[in-house]
């Protein structure tokens, strides 16, 4: 039972490091592919910011080489084309691979004894399953009669041939089918393992809690990713055979007829789960680590489990606060309201733990410390930012303007970033052998924060303002032309954020390849990742190993004084 | 850190120079921007429902903003106080005890109680007295607009001097509307190609507009005057364009215009151009 599905270490190179069935090295495909990504959509990011800063003038730098035709000038649909990739790229290509692709192929069975994911060929067909969908959405862009511009949500009736004619949108549908056909195998592959790999002694209430946060995030993969994928499969044939699912009867020449609500209820239903399915991983990785480097047992183990769990659940019946202005029956829309509160109150005993866990500890303020912190900063502004948007009275007004922009990047980019960036600097050590430098790294993390901070605060008070998103230039309306002076400020911030990026470029670089070498377990953890010796054998463990102690028994008093933590393979002493 | 000193320090001055610079580029930058007005807030709601919006918005700032610094102080206190450092141990506690179960219960409940329920008692208020409070067809006074968006302008319908839609005196207008003050003003709309919102944001008033179904929304100016007409819902690659002018007049001189633009209306009717004659009947 206990993982003895062992195979040959391959030795060929392909099946070694390109189609390996490895789920180590599926992990650093998925982490290499994803940050790239994340690079793109970035830079995408910061062209969106120079046009909304200085309408009209030309993208610097890389502006003449991307768009010849108008000499480096960003025109109207190439501007929507840019602000619908980043999302789709920054959702879909960076963050999912490297959360859920990245760090739930490392952690998962490592972290629960395993010797590898319980379906490794499945693994490998989801990691280049998204990499043919990645390829798919970069082609796109290029494409006859234009890439996507009907923003990451592409609503119909503009994402079907009355609004939108060229290639790009179907193939950006056939992308995202594949990636969320890449996120199923995933989950199906995590949820199995989780279930049937765990070591002799890894009880479910012993697991960490960031492997029960990528459990929970598999079942919201494989409950709601099929229901997008459905969306596009429609999205499709609307396109490229001809069907009325989306178009109303009305705009139909030769009969037919169906609904462009229907398209905003199945994305949404997929879309609002898809916001869990990026905060979750983060969750537990904040839940592990702040109880990991302030050594003390992570608060209320059970009580974090559950709320996971509830959101979990009640994701799926919430979703109905994105259509407040589409207008839904009063009943439903009440019936929204009240259940997006709801949702509130595990995100709030959640909270309460993890400032519990702080209260009393031991600090270590490591690097991957400071990005547990700052999720809780950023998800804390977040997440009280959604009550304007909970609330129908306010959400009427602030509904599609800068106030959504920046509470959903507060909450699940950013929250979701930093989770990742404590992920990523804290099982550094292990997937590569070597150390990231310290002082770079508390330099990327405050150099990220504040501009981070100022610029998605400033976007509430454009929202506020009456600012609309999605708008090319708001300086051609004489309302929104007095509002110019905020979009220059939050411009100059994010290419201050865009900036301090290379720092962690840099950093992440020049360590991976020439940083010191690590000890095995520098962050003095027990969990049983970090019992590993490094690099990290093939089978993982050359024996399953017997668990007796949970994750987060730090500074327990029978301890003694020479050491504050004990491995999980070890007894509590009596 | 010692190399980045060792880096900076023979780079000071010229490390101050260029802050210098750009110290004085912005003192210069925001001289020059001091000429044109920055807006930072919202004005005054133009609508008689529109300071429920403002009320409840600073409501919740107010309710939002004290949890917020809450936050940040128990974050700050054990990152100042509970640092680790030689001989300093963490408490040892699960919090899983029947007394932490209870704490956790019992802020929660109260966070529930104040940030959200609160809120939601009063937006339920808001939604049923004003904005879901649609005025009703049988009413006196009730101006009824019929709204047809279009890849990118909003095309408006008000039924004139007879009051009947779909009628040769209908007023037509483009991305242009003219309505009373103090008389409710009804909107019934559809689209003919993508979804669009009508955003009326001196009125706080906005709904999508969606092809093939009939959507309503309604408002009541409280003074005269120019507003604004956006498009909220993402609509094209002209959508930054698809704005308009919304113009409140008093009663009297309302009254002198919609008599005025039905006339002209009657006159400059072609019934051969169905192109401009869509309507429908005002559904109740």
């Amino acid at each position: 039972m206990s993982g003895d599905h062992i195979h040959p270490e391959p030795t060929s190179f392909l099946s070694k490091y390109v189609f390996s069935h490895d789920h180590k090295v599926i992990a650093k495909q998925f982490m290499w592919f994803g940050l790239i990504w994340l690079g793109i959509g970035g830079i995408m990011a910061m062209m969106i910011r120079w046009q909304l800063a200085n309408p009209g003038m030309p993208v610097p730098a890389i502006g003449e080489f991307l768009f010849p035709r108008t000499n480096g000038v960003l025109d109207p649909a190439t501007y929507n084309t840019l602000f619908t990739m980043h999302g789709t790229i920054m959702i879909f290509l960076g963050l999912t691979p490297l959360m859920i692709g990245a760090f739930g192929n490392w952690c998962i069975p490592l972290m629960i004894g395993a010797r590898d994911m319980i379906f490794p060929l499945l693994n490998m067909l989801s990691f280049w399953t998204v990499f043919v969908g990645g390829c798919v959405g970069f082609y796109s862009l290029f494409v006859p009669m234009g890439a996507n511009e009907a923003g990451w949500t592409s609503y119909a009736t503009l994402s079907t041939t009355v609004g939108a004619q060229g290639l790009g949108e179907t193939l950006w549908a056939v992308a995202v089918f594949l990636i969320g056909a890449s996120s199923i195998m995933g989950g199906i592959n995590y949820m199995t393992t989780i279930i049937r790999l765990r070591a002799p002694g890894m009880t479910w209430g012993k697991l960490p809690l960031t492997v029960w946060a990528l459990f929970l995030t598999s079942v919201l993969n494989v409950l709601f990713i099929p229901v997008i994928g459905s969306a596009m499969i429609l999205l499709f044939l609307d396109r490229a055979v001809g069907t009325s699912f989306f178009t109303p009867a009305s705009l139909m020449q030769g009969g037919g007829g169906g609904d462009p609500i229907l398209y905003q209820h199945l994305f949404w239903i997929f879309g609002h789960p898809e916001v869990y399915i990026l905060i979750l991983p983060a969750w537990g990785f904040v839940c592990d680590l702040l109880s990991f480097f302030a050594r003390k047992p992570a608060f209320g183990y059970r009580a974090s489990v559950g709320a996971m769990t509830a959101v979990t659940v009640l994701s799926a019946v919430v979703y109905g606060h994105h259509m407040f202005t589409t207008g839904l029956s009063p009943m439903l829309g009440e019936s929204f309201m009240l259940l997006t509160m709801i949702i509130s109150v595990p995100a709030e005993i959640l909270f309460f733990n993890w400032l519990h866990t702080l209260w009393k500890g031991n600090l270590r303020l490591e690097v991957p410390m400071l990005w547990a912190i700052g999720v809780i900063f950023v998800f804390g502004l977040g997440g009280l930012t959604g009550i304007y948007l909970a609330t129908i009275g306010t959400d009427i007004f602030l509904h599609d303007t800068y106030f959504v922009v920046g509470h959903f990047h507060l909450t699940m980019a950013a929250s979701a970033l930093f989770g990742t960036f404590g992920a990523l600097t804290f099982w550094f050590p292990k997937m590569f052998g070597r150390r990231m430098n310290q002082t770079l790294g508390k330099i990327h993390f405050w150099g990220t924060i504040v501009p981070l901070t100022f610029v998605f605060c400033l976007m509430f008070a454009m929202g506020y303002a009456g600012m609309p998103r999605r708008y090319f230039d708001h300086t051609s309306a004489e309302w929104l032309a007095d509002l110019q002076h905020m979009n220059k400020m939050a411009t100059h911030a994010a290419f201050l954020l865009g900036a301090v990026q290379l720092v962690f470029v840099y950093n992440f670089i020049k360590s991976r390849f020439w940083g010191p070498v690590a000890e095995e377990n520098p962050w003095e953890v027990g969990t049983l990742d970090w019992s590993m010796p490094t690099p990290v054998p093939y089978y993982n463990f050359k024996e399953i190993p017997t668990v007796h102690t949970g994750p987060h028994e730090f500074s327990h008093p029978a301890l003694g004084e020479d050491r504050d933590w004990i491995p999980m393979t070890e007894k509590l002493p009596t | 850190m010692h190399r980045l000193q060792t880096l900076l320090l023979p780079r000071l001055k010229s490390c101050a120079a260029l802050l210098a610079l750009i110290g004085l580029t912005g003192v210069a930058r925001a001289q020059e921007a001091a000429e044109t007005v920055n807006r930072w807030g919202l004005g005054e709601p133009a609508s008689d429902y529109g300071y429920r919006f403002t009320d409840l918005f600073w409501l919740i700032t107010i309710l939002v903003g004290v949890s917020f610094v809450l936050v940040l102080i128990l974050i700050a206190i054990p990152v100042i106080r509970d640092r680790a450092r030689p001989g300093h141990k963490a408490s040892f506690d699960h919090g899983s005890s029947l007394h932490d179960k209870q704490v956790t219960t019992v802020i929660s409940v109260i966070t529930f109680l104040v940030l959200d329920a609160w809120v939601l008692v009063i937006a339920m208020q808001d939604l049923r007295e004003a904005y879901w409070a649609y005025p009703d067809g049988d009413d006196e006074g009730v101006y009824e607009v019929q709204v047809l968006a279009q890849q990118w302008s909003w095309n408006f319908r008000a039924a004139g001097a007879d009051g009947e839609f779909g009628t040769a005196d209908d007023i037509l207008s483009n991305s242009e509307l003219v309505v009373p003050v103090g008389r409710p003003v009804s909107f019934q709309m559809t689209s003919k190609d993508v979804i669009h919102a009508l955003f009326l944001p001196e009125m706080r008033m906005k709904k999508d507009v969606n092809p093939g179904d009939l959507n309503k929304a309604w408002f009541q100016a409280n003074r005269s005057g120019d507003f604004t007409i956006l498009c909220a819902e993402l609509c094209g690659f002209a959508h930054y364009q698809m704005h308009g002018k919304l113009t409140v007049l008093e009663q009297d001189t309302f009254n002198e215009w919609e008599q005025e633009a039905s006339k002209l209306a009657l006159a400059a009717f072609d019934s051969e151009d169905t192109e401009s004659q869509w309507a429908w009947d005002w559904e109740q």
